[in-house]
């Protein structure tokens, strides 16, 4: 009898303890604690490339803060212990209330900012109290560009180098600007807007030359990269991601790792006739650079148009990683991580050069949190993709097949003319769009801000007029599973998971700071500036910013010394349209289906434009 | 001549007539296996009812005669008869030969359709045609995407190939009917259907849309060419090659106004910036045999008056009427007639 | 004359009258104007109009289309095929502004609608004049109207075409949330 009301009792203390757990668990829309999946080992983890990462100088010269794209900051004043005490040091409001998107950069003192369109240059000087103006710059780009520019008119970054700073305009011009002076050193028209082009990329200075990408997917671009002379502007090479394989400056060295990517003129013969010239494959993320090796490593954009079952074929060059030699622009290998691409899954995201443990030695490899779902780890000197494993939640592919580097589409999944397909996941901005991870050589972690959110499609037959959108496709995007349209992600690269996991209610579009502090930044739609734990997640402070942020969060070390953390708050981009464009949430597949999605965001966040300044009192 | 003789001679050529065109648009074309099971069934149906209504014919007569015969009093007396044993027996066999028929007539129909769906295998060619309203779009796949050709209003078959033909509407409800090659299919938005032809015959036929679709639903048709399969692949690799380019000046001019001006918008010809999808494909446009989807025959006359006012032509139609001034129409129709 | 000739006079007028007020909703404009005709070139967008000056009237050509169920379809056609839902989605705006809020930057007449599509506007509103004739651009300035609930419920389609079946035109209460349509000059 008593052997009996021990086991009913454990029993019921074991249902109780579980359903007390489970209550933990249930879903909530609302932005929670960090959920801690595995503790961080100790042992070799990955690190960047001492080249592409060289020693911080306090100085940040370029959005990804050096060529291996970490945006890992030495600096180390503030810290757990401390950062309870962080406050603003000074603001400044750039005038303009679009999606703002580029970090502030800054050079000895000197506080770059570049806004979108009228995409004006700032230079403040930071050894005055206050920040005041040094001069700006007005590039005045044409108005009409505005009209072909699918994501709001944003811009993703200045780069300084050699005393100039460089940068894109909305209207296909890159300009360079004396840093000092602020007086004009030349400009090249690039893109043309009446075939839809535009530029919102950040250009990747290396080599003594600067790489510039265009826009335009969703306009019936033909995607193209260009090199242009640091010191005169002139183009020294232009290489295509559609078309023959001379357009694309594919030759002799040449050697993709799967036999998928291998053929000749595959730009060409990939496509319907004619299609390419219009194909897309456009180039507006990121570009990083191995000094060591001369390769540029970088992804082209969905193919257009969005409606697959009008371009037959997989649609080379689109949705996969060029690297390039950065003297002559020749390719040298490439990995396409969505053939014949159903849901606007471009490659464009940021490409994170590390080394990783790897038998007895390291391999030069590259991370890449792709559009489809996939964490990439890619062998950057083949090409050979060592893993691909899911970092959010995904229905529309089956996997990657490692032997033949292939994405397995979901066969019910895959978009019918006529036809609405329903609950595809990741939605077409993906689990992560283009908002940049951070990567810390502290803790081995890749930290990922990014979203959760599925969506409705239905396609129908695009028309092409250039200078118009040649899309195709109706989109309604809602939360994913659990209800939260937002995550950020701690990735442990090596092993392959996630270490520590926080949900947001909104779907995160800020870019991620790292610092040797072992602090972790962040922004979320609805302005809350936040700054969580690198080992565990937990959050150590947060300041309500005055619009929501999207822009990439940068550290640098003042002219008395003291580490600043600087970003620049302005709600907008695809996510943030509904604001920055004021959209109307009674059609919900405004934005290319976003409206849907974040209804509720112009009560959470209005437009702004304001540069917030953080530092520890003396 | 006597008038029985006049009249012969009167209705003879329109019998040769009517057996002229008998093959370009008909259900006895008979040009295509499915077509010619659809014929087998047809007379097996023929033969059979008409077994039936001669019979019931002539016991109709013999009715009526016999009726003529026997006194009318009968019925009014109400006598009755005996059953007739010739009556019983004829009825059970009348009955029985009715079962059987009908028996038959069901048997030979399944047959003909299990044989019409095993024939929809194995199929070597495979076209979608898209209808819209109120040309016909068509595709035709190939595993190489750079071969995948598309064209309009014209569809050409190799004889003897199997071919499956998707189906499908960016409007409306629109059926895909070539009495002489096959049966009726419907294109319904949102939905993919098929249908396999195996035409035997080498010609040129006809089908008109055959689901009610708007305005212009009797100015809708298909022009089909079959022909041999090593022609089949010369043309196609002949609609595979892009516009040439204008030589004579006038020709240059029109050039210069169909890719600027509003025919770009909704159409496009191969090797030119004009890429609009909405509307038929011109790259080939002077080879084809018909304008506007088998509203007239193509000629440059017929080309000057669509170009001029589609509207008089076809009114309704979603081909605007411009209202080109002269000198832009002949340039126009010279470029036009390049496109063969 | 009888009672009973009388009511069917009466019958027959009332089904006359009805007839006629029909016409005009359902008339078809098949045989489309040259598209050399000038753009309304009174339509210009609510601004001032110095030393008591007044907006110029409405165009003539306004009343053949505003409130034509036809030319609403036929622009409903020409929205999508012309790629205008890829800049204004459905009306909810995106590189464009939104098109079925009351908000007018440069007009909500007709032939202010008109005269936008056909010249373009300075922030990327692309200029169809030479490319659609101005037929095609009056009913796609029909249909525009459309998607903010303006022209009368009996001449706008009943059923919400595409995906996301939103609100049926008929039942779009945007043009009645206001008291004034601001769209009128």
């Amino acid at each position: 009898m008593r052997r009996v009301t021990t086991a009913v009792t454990t029993v019921g203390v074991l249902v109780a303890a579980s359903a007390l757990a489970a209550c933990n668990k249930t879903p909530t829309a609302r932005s929670t604690g960090p959920q801690i999946y595995a503790p961080i080992v100790g042992g070799p983890h990955a690190l960047p490339p001492a080249a592409a990462a060289p020693a911080d100088d306090g100085n940040w010269t370029m959005p990804g803060k050096n060529y291996a794209q970490t945006r890992f900051s030495a600096l180390n004043q503030i810290t757990p212990a401390n950062i309870g005490k962080l406050s603003l040091a000074f603001t400044f409001s750039t005038g303009t209330t679009k999606g703002f998107e580029a970090p502030p950069l800054v050079v000895n003192g000197t506080m770059y900012i570049i806004t979108p369109f009228p995409n004006y240059l700032y230079a403040l000087d930071l050894t005055k109290p206050g920040a005041p103006t040094k001069w700006m710059f007005k590039p005045k780009p044409a108005a009409a560009s505005q009209g072909v520019a699918c994501c709001d008119v944003v811009n993703r970054g200045a780069v300084y180098d050699n005393g100039k700073i460089f940068f894109n305009t909305l209207d296909g011009q890159t300009f360079a600007v004396d840093a000092s002076t602020g007086q004009m050193a030349w400009h090249t028209q690039l893109g043309d807007i009446q075939k839809g082009e535009t530029i919102t990329m950040a250009p990747l200075v290396a080599d003594g030359k600067v790489i510039v990408g265009d826009s335009g997917g969703e306009m019936g671009v033909r995607g193209w990269l260009a090199a242009l002379d640091e010191g005169s502007g002139k183009v020294v090479w232009k290489a295509y991601h559609t078309g023959p394989d001379k357009d694309v400056l594919i030759g002799p060295r040449f050697h993709p790792f799967y036999a998928m990517d291998r053929g000749k003129d595959l730009g060409v013969s990939s496509w319907p006739p004619d299609a390419w010239k219009i194909g897309g494959a456009s180039a507006w993320g990121w570009v990083s650079y191995d000094p060591e090796t001369k390769l540029i490593f970088y992804g082209t954009s969905n193919p257009g148009p969005w409606n697959p079952s009008q371009r037959p074929g997989d649609n080379k060059w689109s949705a996969g990683i060029f690297a390039r030699d950065v003297d002559t622009g020749q390719a040298v290998w490439f990995y396409q991580s969505s053939p014949h691409d159903l849901f606007d899954h471009d490659d464009v995201n940021e490409i994170i050069l590390a080394d990783i443990p790897w038998g007895n030695g390291r391999r030069p490899v590259l991370f890449h949190p792709g559009r489809n779902g996939y964490f990439y780890v890619i062998d950057r000197r083949s090409g050979q993709v060592l893993s691909a494993t899911p970092y959010g939640y995904i229905n529309s592919s089956k996997g990657v097949d490692l032997r033949t580097g292939r994405l397995v589409p979901a066969a019910d999944k895959e978009p019918q003319p006529g036809r609405t397909t329903r609950d595809i996941c990741p939605a077409s901005p993906g689990a992560k769009d283009w908002n940049p991870a951070a990567f810390s050589p502290i803790t081995g972690l890749v930290y990922i801000p990014h979203i959760n959110l599925c969506q409705d499609e239905g396609h129908s037959e695009a028309n092409y007029i250039s200078g118009t959108p040649y899309v195709g496709a109706d989109v309604k995007m809602y939360a994913g599973p659990g209800g939260n349209r937002g995550v950020f992600t701690a990735w442990d690269p090596i092993r392959h998971r996630a270490v520590w996991e926080i949900k947001e209610d909104l779907p995160l579009w800020s870019p991620a700071l790292v610092t040797a502090g072992n602090i972790v930044f962040y922004g979320t739609m609805d302005g809350w500036f936040k700054a969580v734990d690198a080992r565990n997640g937990k959050l150590l402070w947060q300041f309500k910013a005055g619009s929501g942020i999207i822009g990439q969060p940068i550290s640098y070390k003042g002219p008395d010394g003291r580490q600043y953390i600087a970003v620049i708050a302005g709600v907008g981009g695809w996510a943030g349209a509904i604001v920055s464009a004021n959209m109307d949430p009674h059609d919900p597949t405004g934005a290319l289906g976003f409206v849907n999605a974040v209804k509720d965001l112009p009560l959470k966040s209005t437009a702004g434009g304001i540069l917030y300044v953080f530092t520890l009192p003396r | 001549m006597s008038v029985r003789a006049s009249a012969k001679a009167a209705v003879l050529p329109l019998l040769l007539g009517a057996c002229q065109y008998q093959h370009y648009q008909s259900d006895f074309g008979g040009a295509a296996v499915e077509d010619r099971q659809f014929l087998t069934l047809f007379w097996i149906f023929i033969a059979v009812c008409a077994f039936m209504y001669v019979l019931v014919i002539a016991f109709l007569i013999a009715g009526i005669a016999r009726a003529r015969r026997v006194d009318a009093n009968i019925v009014e007396t109400g006598r009755h008869h005996h059953s007739n044993p010739l009556m019983r027996s004829t009825l059970i066999g009348w009955t029985a030969l009715i079962g059987v028929g009908l028996a038959g007539l069901a048997i030979a129909s399944f047959f003909t359709d299990r044989s019409m769906a095993r024939a929809a295998t194995n199929q070597k060619l495979s076209v979608t045609v898209t209808g819209n309203q109120w040309w016909w779009d068509i595709e035709y796949n190939a595993a190489d995407a750079s071969k995948t050709l598309r064209t309009a209003n014209e569809l050409h078959l190799p004889v003897g190939v199997p071919t499956r033909i998707f189906l499908n509407s960016n409007d409306v409800i629109h059926s895909f009917w070539v009495p002489s090659l096959a049966g009726k299919q419907d294109l319904i938005p949102g939905r993919k259907n098929d249908i396999t032809v195996l035409p035997t015959r080498v010609g040129v036929f006809r089908g008109p849309c055959a689901e009610f679709c708007g305005l212009q639903h009797a100015h809708m048709s298909l022009v089909v060419v079959v022909e041999p399969y090593a022609d089949f692949i010369k043309w196609w690799d002949h609609q595979l090659q892009p516009a040439p380019q204008p030589t004579t000046p006038l020709a240059l001019a029109g050039y210069k106004y169909v890719t600027t001006g509003p025919c770009s918008t909704c159409h496009a010809i191969g090797g030119t910036p004009a890429n609009g999808q909405v509307g038929p494909d011109l790259t080939h446009l002077a080879s084809r045999k018909s304008l506007a989807a088998g509203t007239m025959p193509m000629g440059e006359g017929n080309l000057y008056g669509w170009v001029e006012d589609p509207q008089s032509l076809k009114p309704g139609v979603n081909m605007p009427t411009i209202g080109l001034e002269p000198g832009q129409l002949h340039a126009v129709v010279a470029y036009l007639e390049t496109l063969k | 004359m009888s009672s009973r000739f009388r009511a069917s006079c009466i019958l027959l007028l009332a089904a006359a009258a009805l007839t006629v007020s029909a016409c005009n909703r359902e008339e078809h404009h098949s045989r489309a104007k040259p598209i050399g005709e000038n753009i309304p070139a009174g339509a210009s967008p609510p601004t001032i109009f110095p030393g008591g000056g007044s907006p110029p009237p409405l165009d003539a050509r306004a009343a053949l289309y505003d409130n034509n169920a036809n030319a609403i379809g036929k622009g409903q056609q020409l929205f999508i095929q012309m790629n205008c839902v890829g800049c204004h989605s459905h009306g909810g705006g995106g590189m464009g502004p939104p098109l079925i809020d009351d908000q007018w930057r440069y007009g909500g007449r007709i032939d202010q609608i008109a005269t936008t599509i056909a010249v373009g506007r300075p922030n990327g509103m692309p200029a169809w004049r030479g490319k659609l004739t101005a037929d095609q651009i009056w009913d796609l300035a029909a249909y525009v109207r459309s998607l903010s609930g303006l022209p009368s419920k009996d001449a706008v389609s009943s059923r919400s075409e595409g995906m996301s079946a939103g609100t049926p035109q008929t039942l779009t209460p945007h043009g009645e949330i206001y008291n004034s349509d601001s769209a009128q000059q």
